[in-house]
């Protein structure tokens, strides 16, 4: 490596620590993601083993793949950029690394607490409140990290990637101390309505204030590098990232428009939702523009192909979740595999798939060697690719007879014959995600630990 | 009562962005906006080649056979479900 590079790269262990805590909670997440699966399409499915019953299978595997896989992947790619846009080092490595070893600690006394029963039973807040304190605390110690290092950098110019990498930290400790109801220990919880109203504004906050923001930044940083090309417009870019901040923070009451929740709050919500299509077409034009022309590059780089899966795969998303916001479309889509569909697509095809390409691109870069093998990981995204696109058919598939069911009086029983072929394709697509991230785990441990390949 | 909180929520997240967003005004944050478009460029290092060995090549292949018993077993689970599962 150069000694430009040296200076800021000073052992990338921080981005190590947390690119094995991201492989590793992956096949954790997508193991406890198929036993949950499996009890859909057998109920009796290990049933009789308290611990891993199905209602704490999903809250395990909900949560493990937000705190445990795809936050830290993106955290590992922005602790590898934020320094090298700055022109500095990283503010502590040594942060860095305790932050990465307590994330871990925290997400695993959150999945040993879920599935011994401690659950707060609130939808993507059921972590209990001692854990909740240990995921404030985590995001404090990434703050502390992240802001020191913006207050120690040498280039004045902050690129549009550190915004949003930033924000997102900083948003979401904010939004999960409020989401979580932390000043109320013993329940977790307000009463009624408020509470939904809370929970609700932490359930999409949590995803458009943190992973979305953080995947947004890798994507920003990954592709003008693997194409050579300039950033379009950094102004577009900017433009983006404030109204991303203005338009989403407002958003989630519409999961709650068919609930007695004030009307302008309703209408906050949806007018909102419907504007998220400024911030989402900005990013994608930009980031479209500055790849044009040059998607061979983007080919041969596998992380920049994660990456670029991403951004189609959150203009699906984004497209999905701005139609889904309106009344007439929700008396069909809500409460049913839908919205089931739609959260896999943003955070698995979206965040996910660009989490892992973030790793693969930093991969090589902070080992200093070549990735252990670059088969492998295009075998995983090809497994993932199939999985997520696989899911987001069968469920939607799933949510329309749901939906048109309810809509039309019918009772549930009536509709799970009908259903079950849909789950049992859904279980055998989640085992080649399952796979995928399994091999995904086995390349990044030898890329890190027992890679032979030739130093640079 | 429920709007306390969601006032509180908006009015803190609104004077944070202000607040930022008036520091980044100051600090000349949109100016030069051309050289900004190049800072992944600068500096970047470029991957070492990849380089494939025999042992390498053997692991990939008991790694993709893997891949193949996941295949293999997504396509059986579908199959025994639609011939048994009714």
């Amino acid at each position: 490596m150069s000694t430009a590079e040296d200076s800021i790269s000073h052992g990338n262990q921080t981005a190590k620590a947390f690119t094995l805590t991201s492989a590793l909670w992956f096949a954790f997440a997508t193991t406890f993601g198929m036993i949950a699966a499996g009890y859909l399409v057998a109920p009796d499915f290990m049933a009789n083993i308290e611990y891993i019953q199905f209602g704490r299978m999903r809250p395990m595997h909900v949560n493990a793949v937000l705190f445990g896989f795809v936050t830290p992947g993106l955290l590992a790619a922005a602790f590898y950029y934020l320094p090298r846009l700055m022109k500095t080092r990283l503010y502590s490595e040594k942060l860095g690394v305790f932050s990465a070893v307590f994330w871990n600690l925290t997400v695993a006394a959150g999945m040993v607490g879920v599935s011994m029963g401690y659950s707060q039973g609130r939808e993507y807040a059921e972590l209990p409140w001692v854990v909740d304190i240990l995921v404030v605390i985590s995001f404090s110690l990434v703050i502390a990290n992240f802001l020191l290092t913006i207050r120690r950098r040498t280039e004045p110019i902050l690129y549009v990637s550190i915004w949003y990498a930033a924000a997102a930290v900083v948003l979401t400790a904010c939004t999960y101390c409020l989401g979580n109801v932390i000043w109320k220990p013993d329940t977790g919880a307000l009463a009624g309505i408020p509470d939904a109203i809370l929970l609700w504004f932490y359930g999409h906050n949590v995803f458009g204030l943190l992973l979305s923001p953080m995947a947004l930044g890798v994507a920003y940083y990954v592709l003008p590098i693997a194409t050579r090309s300039p950033l379009y417009s950094h102004t577009l870019s900017l433009l983006g990232f404030w109204s991303l901040i203005v338009v989403y923070t407002h958003i989630g009451t519409h999961h709650l428009l068919q609930v007695p929740v004030p009307t302008w709050l309703k209408t906050i919500s949806i007018v909102d939702s419907v504007a998220m299509v400024i911030p989402v077409m900005v990013f994608l034009i930009n980031i479209w523009y500055t790849v044009k022309g040059k998607l061979g590059d983007v080919h041969a780089d596998i992380g920049a192909k994660f990456v670029f899966t991403g951004t189609i795969y959150y203009f699906f998303v984004n497209i999905q979740g701005s139609m889904m916001a309106l009344p007439d479309v929700q008396r069909i889509t809500h409460y049913n595999n839908w919205v089931v569909a739609h959260a896999h697509i943003g955070v698995l095809g979206f965040a996910g798939v660009t989490a892992l390409g973030g790793l693969y691109f930093i991969l090589p870069r902070i080992t200093g060697k070549p990735l252990h093998s670059t088969f492998l990981a295009d075998l995983q995204y090809w497994l993932v690719l199939i999985g997520i696109t696989g899911f987001g058919i069968v469920l939607t598939i799933v949510g329309l007879i749901q939906g048109q069911a309810w809509y039309n009086g019918e009772t549930l029983y009536r509709t799970l014959p009908e259903i079950q072929p849909y789950y049992i394709t859904r279980l055998s697509l989640g085992i080649l995600i399952m796979t995928g991230a399994y091999i995904g785990l086995y390349n990044v441990i030898r890329s890190l630990y027992f890679n032979r390949g030739a130093t640079s | 009562m429920y709007f306390p909180y969601f006032i509180t929520y908006m009015a803190v997240g609104f004077a944070i962005s202000l607040a930022v967003f008036l520091w980044a005004l100051d600090r000349g944050q949109f100016r030069d906006q051309r050289r900004a478009r190049f800072l992944p460029l600068e500096g970047t290092p470029a991957p070492p080649p990849a380089k494939l060995s025999r042992k390498g090549r053997i692991e990939a292949g008991g790694l993709f056979a893997l891949a193949c018993c996941g295949l293999a077993a997504s396509a059986s689970v579908i199959v025994f479900a639609l011939t048994h599962g009714r």
